[in-house]
Parts: structure tokens; sequence; C-alpha cells
């Protein structure tokens, strides 16, 4: 009984590969396309955040210039109050006394309030 | 909780006693926030010497500014009324655009470009006061001259 032996021309090729079509793009495009991404995104960003610098330069410097303005009204207000409160103090002690040991302006924490106006 | 409001029984609650006379008396400049803020370049573009001396004069006091500084104050005060006055005669329509604008958008400046552009030419053109930032990159537009503003409610060209 003749041996089997293999077809003439030899086996053909066994399949062992998968052969699907590759989807898409290649990855080095795809991580190309999200650093072009990103980049704009810092970009952007960037932008806004020196954007955000200088209007906030601009907002405290125009406040900056109005700060002695109301600083010097409030000023006057206090030392008139200061004065109006010496005056009733003689008027109702006789004498000034001094309150604090210094010189300098203490804001009163109480305020006077007048007793019998109404506006 | 029930809120409480709290009842007065009269309605001025300050101390209305005058200064006294013996200290120079001043107009006080009575001009509400967007005023101010509208003009706040001008006047520190006019009144940046009496601001300084004053601020100067203040932290020079040892903590009697108050009494000691009032001359000063009162010229930092006059000199921004001047400034109001100048710009109420000159720019009228511009300062109240502006001033317009500001109130309508949260005071922020940059939603308002398009009339304080208008406003700074007229002060820039009649009172030759010109609005700069202390600290700015001199290599760039300025951010009030630049017509596209990235954080306004509207972010195309405004001008």
């Amino acid at each position: 009984m003749p041996q089997d032996m293999p077809p003439s021309g030899g086996y053909a090729q066994v399949q062992y590969k998968r052969n699907i079509p590759a989807r898409g793009f290649k990855p080095w495009q795809y991580m190309l396309g999200m650093h072009a991404i990103m980049a704009y995104g810092f970009y952007r960003y960037f932008q806004g955040v020196r954007e955000q610098r200088e209007l906030a330069r601009e907002k405290m410097w125009s406040r900056l210039h109005l700060m002695p303005l109301l600083q010097a009204e409030e000023d006057r207000d206090q030392v008139r109050r200061y004065y109006a409160d010496k005056a009733r103090e003689k008027e109702l002690l006789g004498e000034e006394t001094k309150v604090y040991n210094s010189d300098r302006f203490v804001r009163p924490t109480f305020g006077y309030l007048p007793a019998n106006v109404s506006k | 909780m029930a809120q409480r409001d709290p009842q007065f029984n009269q309605k001025l609650l300050v101390d209305t006693t005058p200064m006294p006379d013996h200290i120079p008396k001043v107009e006080e400049i009575g001009t509400t926030s967007a005023f101010l803020a509208s003009a706040s370049f001008a006047i520190g573009a006019r009144c940046q010497a009496f601001n300084d001396d004053y601020m100067k004069c203040k932290d020079e006091a040892n903590g009697r500014g108050e009494f000691d500084c009032l001359k000063e104050g009162r010229k930092v005060t006059r000199c921004a009324a001047s400034v109001i006055k100048d710009i109420n005669t000159h720019c009228m329509q511009e300062f109240q655009a502006h001033v317009d604008c500001l109130e309508n958008n949260n005071q922020t400046f940059f939603n308002c470009r398009r009339p304080e552009q208008k406003l700074n030419s007229c002060i820039f053109n009649k009172l030759g006061l010109k609005k700069e930032v202390p600290g700015s990159p001199e290599n760039q537009v300025p951010v009030w001259q630049r017509p596209k503003q990235m954080y306004a409610e509207y972010p195309g060209r405004q001008f």
C-alpha cells in the first residue's frame, strides 16, 4: 500500500495571519492631532491669561487713582466727628480728658447719634 | 426664622455737627461710583502729584494723618472735582454714555470699550489727559485699545 504523500507541488500556505483592513488614520497621525489641539488650547489659554492680567492691572490702577480722594473724604469726616465729640465732651464734663496715652488718631469704637434729630 | 427688620424711630443716624471753623471748608466730591470709575484715569493723570503727596503725608504722619494731612486732602478733593467739572463741561455726552454702560455691565471696563474709546479721545483732545496704566507691557496694544475683548459679553469687535 503506497504511503500518503504531500500533494505534488507541496501544501498550500496555511493562513495564520488575520487579514483585516486597518481602520482610521495611522497612530502617529492621531498623536499629532491630539498635540495640535492641545497646543491650540494652551495658546488660547495663555492669551486669556495675559488679557486677564492686563484687565486686572487696569482695574487696580483705576482704584489706586481714586483711593486718595475717597480716603481724604473719609478722613475729613472722621476729623469733623472728632471735634464734635470734643465739643460735646467739653459741654458735658466741663473739661477735655485725654483717653489714650498717644497722639495718634484713634477711630472711635462708639458713634454718637443725635437724640432728637429727625429728618 | 422670622426676619426682624430694624425699627428706628428716626431716620437720620449720623452726627450732623458741622466742621469747626478753624478748618477750611471744601466741597465734597459727591459723585457716585460709576462716574468716579469712568473718570478715574483722568483724575489719575491730572492729580497724580496731589495724590502721591497726600498718601506720602499719611504714610509719614505716624498715625496722625487724619489731622495733619487735611490740607493735602483738600487739594486732592479740589483737583478731582476740577477734573469732573472739566469733563462735564467738555465731554458730557461721552461721559454719560460710558457711565451708563458701566452701570449696565457691573462696572467692568472690558464690556464698555466703545464708549470708553470715545470718552478717552474726547478727554485727550479737550483736556489733554491721557489714559495710562503704569506697568503695562510696552510691546503690545494696551488692553483698552484692543477692539476685541476676550472676556466681554460680546466677544467680537466692540468698535
